[in-house]
C-alpha cells in the first residue's frame, strides 16, 4: 500500500517516556478527523491511479472477457454495456460517487462487486488477522528472549535465524511447508476446502496459510523488536533501574517494552500492508478462497471496479491498523506521533 | 491458463462426420465405460462420494447452463444435473443423451430429434418437447447463440406433439446433431433469467448445494439414462493446478480433471494414484497466413511442415503427454484419415522448396503466441530453432492475451493458435478453413477444399460421405495454412479406487455419470 502512515525499518529512536513536553495542541478527536481526511483524500487518488493502470494496460474489460470469434460488433455492444465507451474520469467519478451508498460498481462480467468480495474478503482477513496476532505474539516473545542476553550465543542465533526468515519469500516458505508438513508427513491438509456455508471445512486448513504468512513477517519483527529494546537498554531511566538492582523481569516490562512500544507497534503495522500482499500469492498456493484470486482474476480481466474495490476495502483496513498503531504510539509518547508522524 | 478463450471451443459446437444417418439411436458408446487397466471387467459398486477438483477462477464464477462457461469446474457442475441433447461418443462422435435418435429430411435440412421416453426433471415433472424448444431458443438468443446453433434462427426450432423436437436448417447439415452435444442444456419451459439457478434439471445428479464455485451433487434415482452409482459427487474450485495436484496428492480429493503434465510428472511413481491420459484433448497448430505475406507460397508452408521435428515438440513441449500429428485438424475423429502417410523431418527437401519458391532467408519472420494454455509459447520457442536448422530465421514474439485475440489472431503471418474441441475434421473445415469461414486463421480459399466440404456435408450416404470427408482431409494435409505437430492429451489424476472414470478428449472429461469407487 502507498497509503503508509508510518515509516518502515529501522524504527526512529523513540523520545524517552521521561520527556518533560507535554504537547497537546489539539484535542485527539480533531487530529485523529484531520487524518482520516487526509488518508481518504490520498485514497482518493490512489483509486484513480488504480482506474488509470488499468487503461493502461493493453486491451480492455470487454476484449479480456470475449470469446474466441465474437465479432466487432459484438464487442461494441458489450463495450456501450460495460460503458468502456466513455472517457476514464467519468467511469472513475461515476464509481467513486457509488461508494458512500455502499455500491462498489458492477464487474465486467456482470456481477455485483459487492457480492462478488462479500465471501473472499472475511476469509482474506480472517487470514491475515490470525497471522498478524500470531506474528505479534512470536516476534515480541523471541525479541525479548533474544535481548535478556544479549551478545549471547541465543541473542546471535534468533537474530541470525529472523534475518534469514525474512529474507524468504512467502512462496518459498508455502511451497516448502506443503512438501513437507503435507505431502510427506501427511499431517495437515495441503489446501483449504470449503463447506456449503462458504466456511473452511476444518480449522486446520487455516495452519499451513497462517504459517506462509507470519514465518517471514515474524522474521522482520523480531529484528524490530530486538533493535527496539537494544535502543531502550541504553536510556540512562534503564540503566538506573539496572544499577537499583531490579529484576531483569521487572525491567523488561516496566521499562524496556513501554519505551520500544512505539517502535514495535510501526513495525508490526507495516506488516498489516506485507501480509494482506503476501497473502495473494499464499491464498493461490493454498487455493484460500480469499481476495487473492479475485484480484488476480480481476486484473486479467481488466475489471476496473473490481481491483478499485479491493484496493479500497483493504486500504481502508490497512488505514484502520496504521491509525491504531499511531493512537498507540501516541499514547505512549505524549502526543507526537498523530500531530507529527503523519505523511 | 485463460479459461474463457476456452469457451468459445465449447461455443462452436460444430459439425461432423461420422454421424450415421438412418436412425442414429447411437447406444453409449464412450466417454464413461473404461479408465482403469482392462482384464477385470469389475461391477460397478453402488455407493461413495466422489470429490472433484476442476479449475476455475473465482471471478469468472456462472450458473447460466446457456452462459459463458469460461470455469471448467461451472460447466462440469451443469453437465452433471443438466443434460444436453446428445453428448460426445467415442465410436460414434454423436451419442444419444436426452434425445435417443435423430433423424434428418431427405434434403438434409430438417432434422427431427426423439425425446427419451420417461425422462423427468428433478422435481419430478416429465420433460416435453415445449421445455426443449424454450431451451434451445434460450440458448441461440444467447449473444453467442448464432455461433453455437450456426444456420438455425430460433423460430426454426418447434415442438412437433410432447416427445419430438424438429431443427430446421438454413442448409443441406448432414452433420447438424453435432451442434447439440455441447451447450443444449434443457430447463423447465418458461425459466426466468433470475432464478435460472435454481431451475431443475433432468441429469443424473441433482443440486444439493452451491456457494462460491464449489458444490454438492447427489444422485438422481430416476435417471432415465440407467443406475447411476455414486452417492453424491462434490465439485471444488481451484485457481491453480499445482494446488488441485496437492490436494490430490494429500488425499483431499479422489479426482483432479484436466490438472495437466506437470502434475503427471510429479505424481509419477506415487502408490494410489492413477494417471488417465485423454488422447486428442488440445490442438495447438502453427497458422500460415495463405493469402499474402512470406507464407503464401504453398511450397514454403510444405517446408515449414518438414523443418519440424514433431517427436522433439511432443517430447518437450508436452512433457510426452500426447501423440504426433499430420498437419490435419479433428484427430479425434472416428473419419479421422490415418491412412495419409504420416509427413516427417526432411530438412534437405524443405531448404530445396525454400530455394525454389524463392524464400528470403536473410530475413528474420516473426512467430505470435502468448501464454493462454501450458506449452503454447514453449512451442512457438521450440519450432523457431527447429526451423533455424533448415535456414528459417524466426523471432518468437510473445503477446499478452487480449492483445493477441484482438489484433494477432485472424491477421499475422504466423501465429499459434490452440482448439479444445478435436474430434471432428467437419467441425474445422467449416469453422476454419472454408472461404470466408468466419474463423478462417490462415485466410485460405481454396475451391477443391470448399467442394469437398459442401459435398462432404450434404451427402447422406455414410460411405460416400467417408470418401469425401477423406478427399477434404488429403487437401488439408497438402496445402493448407496448419502445422498441426502433435496433439496434448488431456490429463486427469485419480485416486486408484476411482473407476469407470472419462475416456474423451475436451469436454469429454466432465462425464462421470458412470463413475464408481471401488470399497
Amino acid at each position: 500500500m502507498a497509503d503508509r502512515l508510518t515509516a518502515g525499518s529501522p524504527p526512529p529512536p523513540s523520545p524517552p517516556a521521561t520527556t518533560p513536553m507535554r504537547r497537546r495542541a489539539t484535542a485527539l478527536p480533531v487530529r485523529v478527523a484531520g487524518l482520516l481526511l487526509r488518508r481518504a483524500l490520498l485514497m482518493a487518488a490512489l483509486l484513480g491511479l488504480v482506474f488509470a493502470t488499468v487503461e493502461l494496460l493493453p486491451g480492455d474489460a470487454a476484449t479480456a472477457t470475449s470469446v474466441r470469434g465474437e465479432s466487432a460488433a459484438d464487442l461494441a455492444r458489450r463495450r456501450e454495456l460495460l460503458g468502456l465507451d466513455r472517457p476514464v474520469l467519468e467511469r472513475l467519478w461515476d464509481w467513486m460517487t457509488g461508494l458512500p451508498t455502499g455500491d462498489l460498481g458492477t464487474s465486467a462480467r456482470g456481477e455485483p462487486v459487492a457480492a462478488l468480495l462479500g465471501g473472499p474478503l472475511p476469509n482474506t482477513l480472517l487470514l491475515g488477522g490470525i497471522a498478524l496476532l500470531l506474528t505479534t505474539v512470536l516476534s515480541v516473545a523471541l525479541g525479548c528472549w533474544a535481548a535478556s542476553r544479549p551478545g549471547g550465543v541465543l541473542d546471535r542465533a534468533v537474530s541470525g535465524t529472523a534475518t534469514a526468515l525474512l529474507a524468504l519469500p512467502e512462496f518459498v516458505i508455502a511451497v516448502a511447508l506443503v512438501l513437507v508438513l503435507s505431502l510427506w508427513a501427511g499431517w495437515l491438509p495441503a489446501v483449504t476446502i470449503t463447506g456449503a456455508d462458504g466456511g473452511l471445512a476444518s480449522w486446520q486448513m487455516l495452519i499451513l496459510p497462517v504459517l506462509a504468512l507470519t514465518i517471514p513477517q515474524t522474521g522482520w519483527n523480531t529484528r524490530i523488536v530486538r533493535a527496539a529494546l537494544a535502543d531502550e537498554a541504553r536510556a540512562p531511566h534503564v540503566e538506573a533501574a539496572v544499577l537499583d538492582g531490579l529484576s531483569p523481569y521487572r525491567v523488561l516490562t516496566r521499562h524496556l517494552l513501554p519505551g520500544a512500544l512505539p517502535a514495535i507497534t510501526a513495525g508490526l503495522a507495516t506488516s498489516t500492508g506485507m501480509l494482506l500482499g503476501g497473502a495473494v500469492v499464499v491464498e493461490t498456493i493454498f487455493n484460500h478462497p480469499g481476495v487473492g484470486s479475485v484480484l488476480a482474476g480481476a486484473v486479467g480481466d481488466r475489471d476496473s471496479p473490481v481491483v478499485a474495490a479491493i484496493i479500497a476495502l483493504t486500504g481502508a483496513v490497512i488505514t484502520g491498523v496504521l491509525l491504531l498503531a499511531d493512537l498507540v504510539r501516541d499514547v505512549a509518547t505524549g502526543g507526537d506521533a498523530v500531530a507529527g508522524g503523519g505523511g | 491458463m485463460d479459461l474463457s478463450r476456452r469457451e468459445v471451443l465449447l461455443g462452436g459446437g460444430g459439425l461432423t462426420a461420422a454421424v450415421l444417418l438412418a436412425a442414429c439411436g447411437a447406444d453409449d458408446s464412450g466417454g464413461s465405460t473404461a479408465g482403469r487397466p482392462s482384464g477385470q471387467p469389475a461391477k460397478p459398486r453402488r455407493g461413495g462420494i466422489l470429490r472433484v477438483g476442476a479449475l476455475g477462477r473465482a471471478g469468472a464464477i456462472t450458473r447460466d447452463p446457456h452462459g459463458t462457461q469460461a470455469n471448467e469446474s461451472d460447466y462440469l457442475i451443469i453437465s452433471l444435473v443438466y443434460d444436453t441433447l446428445t453428448v460426445p461418443g467415442a465410436k460414434s462422435n454423436t451419442v444419444a443423451r436426452l434425445a435417443t435418435k435423430w433423424e434428418p429430411s431427405a434434403d438434409l435440412k430438417t432434422w427431427r430429434f426423439t425425446l427419451a421416453p420417461g425422462a423427468k426433471f428433478h422435481d419430478g415433472s416429465p420433460v416435453t418437447a415445449e421445455d426443449v424448444v424454450y431451451s434451445l431458443r434460450r440458448l441461440r438468443n444467447t449473444p453467442a447463440g448464432a455461433s453455437r446453433l450456426p444456420g438455425i434462427r430460433a423460430d426454426d426450432i418447434t415442438a412437433d406433439g410432447t416427445g419430438t423436437v424438429v431443427l430446421v436448417s438454413a442448409d443441406a447439415n448432414a452433420e447438424l446433431p453435432l451442434l447439440t452435444r455441447l451447450t443444449t442444456f434443457v430447463v423447465p419451459k418458461g425459466t426466468a433469467d433470475a432464478a435460472i439457478d435454481k431451475a431443475p434439471g433432468t441429469g443424473p445428479f441433482k443440486l444439493d448445494w452451491f456457494r462460491g464455485g464449489n458444490a454438492r451433487l447427489v444422485r438422481n434415482d430416476s435417471w432415465y439414462g440407467g443406475e447411476v452409482h455414486l452417492d453424491a459427487i462434490e465439485v471444488k474450485i481451484f485457481e491453480s493446478p499445482q494446488a488441485m495436484a496437492n490436494a490430490l496428492l494429500s488425499g483431499q480429493l479422489d479426482l483432479a480433471s484436466n490438472v495437466g503434465a506437470l502434475a503427471a510428472r510429479t505424481a509419477k511413481g506415487r502408490p494410489g494414484i492413477q494417471t488417465l491420459r485423454r488422447p486428442n484433448d488440445m490442438a495447438m497448430p502453427i497458422a500460415m497466413r495463405t493469402a499474402d505475406g512470406p507464407f503464401a507460397d504453398p511450397r514454403v508452408r510444405e517446408a515449414l511442415r518438414l523443418a519440424v521435428d514433431r517427436e522433439a515438440m511432443v517430447r518437450q513441449v508436452l512433457s510426452g503427454y500426447g501423440t504426433v500429428a499430420n498437419d490435419i485438424l479433428g484427430t479425434g475423429d472416428p473419419a479421422y484419415a490415418r491412412d495419409i502417410p504420416q509427413r516427417t523431418r526432411d530438412l534437405t527437401k524443405a531448404r530445396q522448396l525454400l530455394q525454389q519458391a524463392g524464400f528470403d532467408t536473410a530475413r528474420t519472420y516473426e512467430l505470435y503466441t502468448t501464454e493462454d494454455i501450458a506449452g503454447l509459447a514453449e512451442s512457438a520457442t521450440l519450432f523457431a530453432t527447429q526451423v533455424r536448422e533448415a535456414g528459417v530465421r524466426i523471432k518468437v514474439v510473445k503477446q499478452e492475451s487480449g492483445t493477441f485475440w484482438d489484433k494477432t489472431w485472424l491477421n499475422a503471418h504466423l501465429y499459434t493458435t490452440y482448439w479444445g474441441t478435436n474430434d471432428s475434421v467437419v467441425f474445422f473445415a467449416g469453422k476454419t478453413m472454408v472461404s470466408g469461414s468466419g474463423q478462417n486463421e490462415t485466410a485460405w480459399k481454396d475451391p477443391a477444399f470448399d467442394e469437398a466440404y459442401r459435398d462432404a456435408i450434404g451427402t447422406a450416404d455414410a460411405a460416400e460421405r467417408t470418401r469425401l470427408l477423406r478427399k477434404l482431409q488429403e487437401i488439408q494435409h497438402q496445402r493448407s495454412g496448419y502445422l498441426l505437430w502433435g496433439m496434448a492429451d488431456g490429463i486427469d489424476l485419480a485416486k486408484s479406487t476411482v473407476r469407470g472414470l472419462p475416456t474423451l478428449p475436451g469436454y469429454g472429461r466432465v462425464r462421470l455419470e458412470k463413475t464408481w469407487l471401488t470399497g
